[in-house]
């Protein structure tokens, strides 16, 4: 087949890359799989962004590995006991790239330019922003949001510079993006490469960096790697210096190499399996449990997976509050239980070890989207539904016509699919019932967890009372089964010793600009 | 020579011989696939994941611990069941076509070889791909692309025989004698255009597994748990590194299989001594 024969031009083209490989300090990072085909790097309209986003942008807050939040453009913030109004004291001299200022006026210019996107939550509860003075803003509040914080750190909040945002429409963030961050946009070319270069006017790092000033790196061109096995051999004979995420498969072969250094830093992700609880037989919450519970988590993480990362028994990520949930809502793995459901539901064994219940064979449909990592996972998953009884057929579907499918509503049934994200908000877009079809691929629509869902999105007043409303939430969608967790991954990526040095200590929830600035080069 | 006479004397020449030998192998495999293999082709075993050939498993596991050389024995089933099914379709449907085409020429010849000639100006792949894309991928789907993809090749060969065949001297004997359209059609013309088609339809039918393992590579085949050589390869590729056995056996398995069937193809046609005849399509 044409297999070896694709591999030896890549080995053969990845070493050429080597020969001329670029002058001191210019690196080239590659983001793989998942990241790959990020159509724009417009943050406010996007429904996606890679890892270099946040190398272009800057934003208002930070939030670390441990959650806590950090100042980055704005120096400092204070809220109203009543949580009615937020005062962003924003930081002096911060210059875009096009050289304009960064004021007070581009805050005010720049929450109005939610309403309307897909990321409109991210500020609906601000009423109106205030310019107090040039480098003042308060945020007026409709409703006390708790989880502002939060929003302001996620990847969508990275500011534009509003001549350029203007003045380019439609093409902003493709045919260029411009922010205050560590480096500015040169070339994008969708599915293919970003070119980055120094901002050399930078001297407004966080307090994540210990490098405050300008980035040492002088240029970073992202390529974009669709396939694995191409992306580890690039690393390997020095076509690229950095990948963004590594699989589990290559990690082995990775730690063995002199050169290369492997870094694991917490998730931000869970893989997990959306139950349709609209469709027979998924309407009897006995055989949704019985689904869940035959789920072997432990077994998928240790093989699969290598022991990395970790077993997932919720909806949430481990970090987060929220995720610890009296233990017996935890969903994990136990065959008699499900295989009890089942017999209780009606659905009896049949010869072939497949259960049927009135002439009709328990015949599910699962569905998954296209990519090495969900393919494979798709594969033990029905093997295990096959364990208790249900026959599951398989269907792949290309990654950008699946949602499309989901919002049918009528065709699915069970599906693997992941998200990444770090807050418990994430609950209210998975399985809120106004979102039926995509995101909320379970079509749940319970009485009860509209209630919980508008008492944790609208009526916590503090943090406090947000986790507790949120952890209620959640533990109510684990008790209906509206889905099973799979595993919760680790962030793994990969770098070259022979051309960068990065600190021990990842700071932040990824791998983003705080870590690139205090990157050092080797010639 | 009648051709059960040429298959048996092609078995009997220096390249027929393996191939035959082969060709039965793989045969008698698809069919006891289920009595041969030592293990269920679906069964995992997530903790023994890419094991290397051993004495237990003769060709090693997969990333999912299941048994390598089960999965090839059914493979063989799914990949030569599909491309003989698939092909027998395709030559039938040729002959039909291709025989009215040739007898009754004029304004029908003209249509259905305008049909014909436009699937053929396509490769077999993309018209197979648009046919998935409109069916959904599955075995079933794979079986219709193939078909159509192939059916030109056949319907030109056995057009050209008939035209040929139809201006010999013992066809205007017959219409002499007052037989009908359907009588010298069915009695006459297709018996004697027969032997090139078939051939034919063998030659291809290596070519038509590769094409339902490129279609199972691509994940548009059989679906899994289903083994089809194409997407067991298409499986190892995570592998390559870790595991090599998982993409090498089954590719080995689509060589010689296509191997034996072109070497003892081309014997076939030196014994039935029709290799002119063939180039008429």
């Amino acid at each position: 087949m044409t297999l070896p024969f694709r591999v030896t031009v890549l080995s053969a083209a990845a070493l050429l890359g080597a020969v001329v490989s670029a002058p001191a300090q210019e690196v080239t990072f590659a983001i793989t799989a998942r990241e790959v085909g990020t159509p724009s790097y417009n943050p406010i309209t996007a429904t996606r962004l890679n890892s270099a986003n946040s190398l272009i942008y800057d934003r208002l807050v930070l939030q670390d590995a441990d959650q806590s939040f950090h100042p980055s453009l704005a120096a400092s913030w204070d809220q109203t006991p009543d949580g009615m109004q937020w005062t962003f004291k924003l930081r002096p001299g911060v210059k875009f790239h096009d050289g304009e200022p960064f004021n007070a006026k581009v805050i005010e210019w720049w929450v109005p330019k939610f309403a309307g996107t897909e990321n409109a939550d991210t500020v609906a509860k601000v009423d109106r922003v205030e310019v107090v003075d040039d480098l003042t803003v308060r945020f007026h509040m409709k409703a006390p949001d708790p989880n502002l914080l939060f929003n302001l750190a996620s990847s969508f909040m990275g500011i534009p510079s509003p001549k350029a945002y203007e003045a380019l429409g439609d093409k902003y963030g493709v045919t260029a993006a411009v922010g205050t961050g560590p480096f500015k946009m040169e070339k994008f070319t969708v599915g293919q490469q970003t070119v980055l270069v120094r901002n050399d006017d930078f001297t407004w790092g966080s307090d994540l960096s210990v490098n405050r000033g300008p980035a040492k790196i002088k240029k970073i061109t992202v390529r974009e790697i669709p396939e694995d096995s191409t992306a580890f051999l690039e690393l390997q004979t020095g076509g690229v210096d950095l990948l963004y995420t590594v699989p589990v498969d290559f990690m082995p072969r990775l730690k063995a190499e002199k050169s290369v250094k492997v870094m694991t830093i917490p998730g931000t992700e869970i893989v997990y399996m959306p139950i349709n609880t609209q469709s027979a037989p998924f309407t009897d919450i006995k055989v949704r449990a019985a689904a869940a519970y035959a789920i072997d988590q432990k077994s998928i993480w240790q093989s699969l997976y290598g022991g990395v990362g970790n077993t997932a028994n919720g909806f949430l990520i481990s970090s987060l509050q929220e995720a610890k949930v009296d233990p017996k809502f935890a969903i994990s793995y136990d065959p008699e239980r499900s295989k009890k459901l089942l017999d209780e539901a009606g659905w009896k064994v049949g010869p072939d070890g497949i259960r049927a219940k009135d002439g009709a064979r328990l015949q599910v449909k699962l569905w998954t989207s296209n990519g090495t990592e969900f393919k494979r996972l798709v594969e033990v998953v029905q093997s295990q539904l096959k364990a208790v009884g249900f026959a599951a057929d398989i269907t792949i579907f290309d990654a950008s016509t699946i949602n499309a499918q989901y919002k049918k509503k009528t065709e699915h049934q069970l599906a693997v699919r992941s998200y990444s994200w770090t807050n418990a908000d994430i609950i209210d877009w998975f399985f809120a019932a106004r979102r039926a079809g995509y995101p909320n691929v379970s079509l749940f629509d319970d009485p009860k967890a509209e209630e919980l869902n508008v008492t944790a999105m609208t009526k916590s007043r503090t943090w406090d009372e947000r986790v507790a409303n949120f952890k209620a939430y959640h533990e109510y969608i684990l008790s209906q089964y509206a889905f099973a967790p799979i595993y919760e991954p680790a962030n793994v990526f990969a770098y070259s010793t022979r051309r960068l040095k990065l600190p021990e200590t990842i700071r932040g929830t990824r791998l983003t600009s705080q870590t690139i600035l205090d990157a050092q080069v080797s010639n | 020579m009648a051709i059960g006479t040429a298959l048996l004397s092609a078995a009997r020449t220096p390249r027929g011989a393996p191939a035959a030998i082969v060709l039965v192998g793989v045969v008698f495999a698809a069919i006891f696939a289920d009595r041969l293999a030592p293990y269920a082709y679906d069964m995992q075993s997530l903790m023994q994941a890419n094991l290397p050939p051993s004495a237990a498993h003769l060709l090693g596991t997969d990333e999912f611990g299941r048994d390598l050389f089960s999965r090839i024995l059914h493979g063989a089933r799914i990949s030569l069941g599909v491309a003989v099914t698939s092909i027998g379709a395709s030559v039938a449907l040729g002959l039909v076509f291709g025989a009215i085409a040739g007898y009754a020429g004029g304004w029908a010849d003209r249509l259905l070889m305008a049909v014909v000639d436009l699937t053929w100006a396509f490769p077999e792949i993309l018209i197979a791909l648009v046919l998935i894309a409109i069916l959904g991928p599955g075995l079933g789907s794979t079986a219709v692309a193939i078909t159509v993809g192939y059916m030109a090749q056949f319907a030109r060969l056995a057009r050209a025989q008939i035209i040929a065949l139809k201006g010999e001297t013992y066809i205007e004997a017959t219409v002499g004698l007052g037989a009908g359209h359907a009588h010298i059609l069915l009695r006459h013309l297709v018996p004697n255009a027969l032997t090139p088609v078939l051939v034919a339809g063998m030659l291809a039918t290596g070519d038509a597994i590769v094409l339902e393992a490129t279609l199972g590579y691509f994940g548009l085949g059989a679906q899994p748990p289903l083994p089809s050589w194409g997407a067991m390869m298409s499986a190892g590729v995570g592998q390559m590194f870790l595991a090599p056995w998982v993409i090498v056996f089954p590719g080995l398995a689509i060589a010689i299989t296509v191997v034996a069937i072109n070497l003892y193809g081309d014997a076939l046609i030196d014994a039935l001594q029709i290799r002119n005849r063939l180039r008429e399509g």
